[in-house]
């Protein structure tokens, strides 16, 4: 599903091609060829599964028993699932709330590197690092330390004499504290900004200070205006992965989805009810609604970028 | 992204390569956390026709258990030891924790990957006993030797014809009580043969007011279910009928979730976001565990565990009112089965080792009680000189309650391990005040009824 945002990407710049010289025909068999083992990892371990959970969402499979045919039952009691409601809704939370706020300090970090800051490459990797990290099990389990009743958080309000709580324990907090994480790992999208960045002709900005703007003028009316295709990029990417995020809630939460389904992802909701109540015929159909919603939400995407994005070819 | 604009470092392409690349990195980083959760090992392993089996040829199998870290260390001594004993039988050791032993075990045998002795629990017995994973351990008895297994509780792995789980050992569900954290509030063990709810709230809250800032006088009960079958025994009802019907009324347990809101009001137990940050925790973590708290609600094999935690002297002690209403509630349950897959590529490996688990006093000596009070009872006889005296103590106390249980309970429906997940939410809505115990006695019945097809 993650391949959707690159496909468009690529269709994108495909686009701008008019005519196939033979160099261009030479380039495409060698990116067949190094394209090879991608197709085949594409068609083994991505299309041969989504074929057999569309196959099994239409089926009662307790993982434990070969599955039987009962047709669209499983999408019938979706309709009247009041968990499954609060899962989208608890994701859609997480995704509108945490991927906003993870570009902005994406942005706002890649503008700083963007100084031509002595030891680059040194800061890059420092702030990549949350990214590398971010979706691991170390890093959810640390969090459930930072955030409990007697972690660093609660001892440096303590400090303030402020008495904290056990925010990842509390449903009211829960999910704030796994979005914040989700905003930590900004380092993907900065590096891709700072690329953007360095892509921007550096006459538009002289042409701008003889005319007398401002640092704020000239990042509104040139920065901003050329890195949309970026912006829109980072946007495609990061709102697909946050949608399908999981891990930090199966860690943070032990599983559960807690407290009180407050931290109840979709995708754990749908792994719950999976491996949990062996109902993997209702987690396939689950599985299917998940790629229906990130698909109408790409198109969606794709869409609206025709109003804000810029393409200064 | 143009050919024509010039750009301050490199060119286009390069600049264009870099963000292609970048993209197809982080895509494809997507790719694999997406792959790593969600694509289950699907390649079925083709079973590999035995003609003739060689005893002394060697084999490999897998035990699957679940536990605490001192029940890790414990079975890998004792697979050593039984290694040693069979040099051609390896054995693969599998364990988690109890809330990711059944999403594992549902995967691995979906995959075809099952252990080949599986650890079993009664709540989930059934449902795997009739979908065909396990084999019917009657046809191995001339491997496993059932002569001294107790009848009674060998009949709670048995159904629809067959034996399909052997019970580890006994069990009954008590308090757990932290000596040291009473003695610091200058509270008195309460007599446990008489006390009733009223008493425990009352003593879990004198503890709360008198001990040092921090501790607490108990520990929260409602994410279990077999201490609301207990409270529901004492009122003469049931949580489940035999015909696997819901045995008991809304009213009992709003009741026991009002007992228990009580307790948090009156500060006995910690605030809802503390209590559901130590129940995650487990038995170590427990307030008892880490002494903060007077008293828990845990199995009498998981004495060994929370004792070592804690370093002081823990107690067991009756649920209140066991004297207060119509009937006493507590009952032995088998703490856990050993099963086998039945699609075992080596069952007589795999019933060798099931046998020295069970009837093998070697095997006894390291487990002690840790898997319950040994169901063989030889076997029992054996070892309990050796018990240490936290072994001794919840033998003990298992052989003061056997005059008092009146009977066993009956086998949980199909599909009463989704139980354990229903009644963890539904009593974190009520902790945190989202659910009247009105309504969250209401929807626990409803959620429970569809959950077994009732």
């Amino acid at each position: 599903m993650s391949a959707l945002g690159e496909l468009a990407t690529i269709r994108k710049s495909k686009g701008v091609k008019a005519t196939k010289s033979p160099a261009e025909r030479g380039d495409n068999k060698a990116a067949i060829f190094f394209l090879a083992p991608w197709f085949v990892g594409l068609f083994l371990i991505t299309a041969g599964p989504m074929i057999a959970s569309l196959y099994l969402s239409f089926t009662d499979y307790s993982l434990l028993q070969p599955p039987s045919w009962i047709g669209i039952e499983n999408y019938a009691r979706m309709l009247e699932d009041v968990r499954l409601h609060n899962s989208l809704k608890v994701t859609a939370t997480y995704v509108f709330v945490s991927v906003p706020l993870q570009l902005a300090a994406a942005l706002a970090l890649a503008l700083f590197l963007d100084r031509g800051l002595r030891g680059l490459a040194l800061y890059r990797s420092v702030y990549y690092l949350p990214s590398l990290l971010g979706g691991s099990v170390a890093i959810a389990i640390l969090w459930r330390q930072i955030f409990g009743t007697s972690g660093l958080i609660n001892q440096v309000l303590g400090f303030f004499g402020i008495q904290g709580q056990g925010w990842v324990s509390h449903p009211d907090y829960a999910l704030g504290t796994l979005m914040i994480l989700n905003v930590w790992t900004f380092g993907a999208p900065m590096i891709i900004f700072l690329a953007g960045l360095r892509q921007i002709p550096e006459m538009y900005y002289e042409a701008a200070q003889i005319d007398g703007a401002g640092r704020l003028r000239q990042f509104a009316s040139i920065t901003l205006p050329l890195l949309t295709p970026i912006i829109f990029f980072n946007l495609v990417l990061q709102l697909i992965g946050a949608f399908q995020s999981f891990t930090q809630a199966f860690v943070v939460s032990g599983g559960t989805g807690g407290p009180v389904d407050s931290t109840m992802f979709y995708t754990l909701y749908l792994y719950q009810r999976g491996f949990t109540n062996l109902d993997m015929g209702y987690a396939s159909a689950m599985a299917w609604l998940l790629v229906v919603i990130i698909a109408a939400l790409t198109a969606v995407n794709f869409l609206l970028s025709k109003y804000w994005v810029f393409y200064n070819d | 992204m143009s050919h024509h604009t010039r750009t301050r470092t490199g060119g286009a392409r390069g600049t264009r390569g870099l963000l292609r690349s970048a993209a197809v990195v982080v895509a494809a980083g997507l790719a694999l956390t997406a792959c790593a959760q969600e694509a289950p090992d699907n390649s079925p392993e083709a079973p590999e026709a035995e003609e003739s089996v060689d005893p002394d040829a060697p084999v490999t199998i897998k035990f699957s258990w679940w536990g605490s870290d001192t029940r890790h260390e414990l079975t890998q001594q004792v697979l050593d030891n039984f290694m040693e004993k069979h040099p051609n039988i390896t054995v693969v050791s599998d364990f988690t924790d109890w809330n990711g032993y059944w999403d594992k075990l549902a995967t691995t045998v979906a995959a075809s990957d099952a252990p080949d002795v599986i650890t079993q629990e009664e709540r989930y017995l059934r449902d795997y006993a009739t979908r065909g994973v396990l084999a019917d351990i009657t046809e191995y008895s001339d491997i496993i030797d059932l002569e001294n297994m107790d009848e009674s509780i060998l009949a709670s792995g048995e159904m629809e014809g067959g034996q399909y789980g052997l019970p580890t050992g006994v069990n009954a569900y008590a308090i757990l009580a932290n000596t040291s954290v009473f003695e610091q509030a200058g509270v008195e063990l309460p007599d446990d043969e008489t006390w009733t709810w009223d008493d425990y709230v009352d003593v879990a809250t004198e503890i709360s007011e008198k001990a040092p800032e921090g501790m607490y006088g108990t520990q929260d009960y409602g994410f279990n279910e077999p201490g609301f079958a207990i409270f529901a025994r004492q009122r003469g009802e049931a949580l489940y009928n035999e015909d696997g019907s819901l045995g008991f009324s809304e009213e009992t347990l709003a009741e026991w979730w009002e007992i228990s809101l009580q307790l948090r009001d009156q500060g006995a137990t910690p605030p809802a976001a503390e209590t559901v940050e130590v129940d995650a925790g487990g038995p170590e973590q427990s307030l008892v565990g880490t002494n903060r708290g007077g008293m828990a609600f845990f199995w009498t094999n998981q004495l060994g565990a929370v004792t070592n935690a804690s370093g002081q002297d823990i107690q067991l002690l009756r649920h209140p009112g066991e004297s207060e209403h119509e009937r006493t509630g507590m009952y032995f349950k088998p703490a856990m089965f050993y099963s086998m897959s039945a699609n075992s590529e080596h069952p007589e490996a795999a019933a060798t080792l099931i046998d020295y688990l069970l009837n093998d006093p070697e095997a006894a000596e390291v487990m002690l009680s840790d898997r319950g009070l040994p169901a063989n009872t030889e076997v029992r006889a054996a070892v309990i000189d050796q018990f240490s005296d936290v072994d001794k103590q919840a033998a003990d106390f298992l052989s003061d309650l056997e005059d008092e249980i009146v009977d066993g309970l009956p086998v949980p429906p199909v599909g009463a391990g989704e139980v354990a997940e229903i009644i963890r939410r539904i009593n974190a809505e009520v902790l945190f005040d989202r659910l009247s115990p009105e309504d969250a006695a209401a929807q626990f019945v409803q959620e429970v009824e569809a959950a077994t097809g009732q």
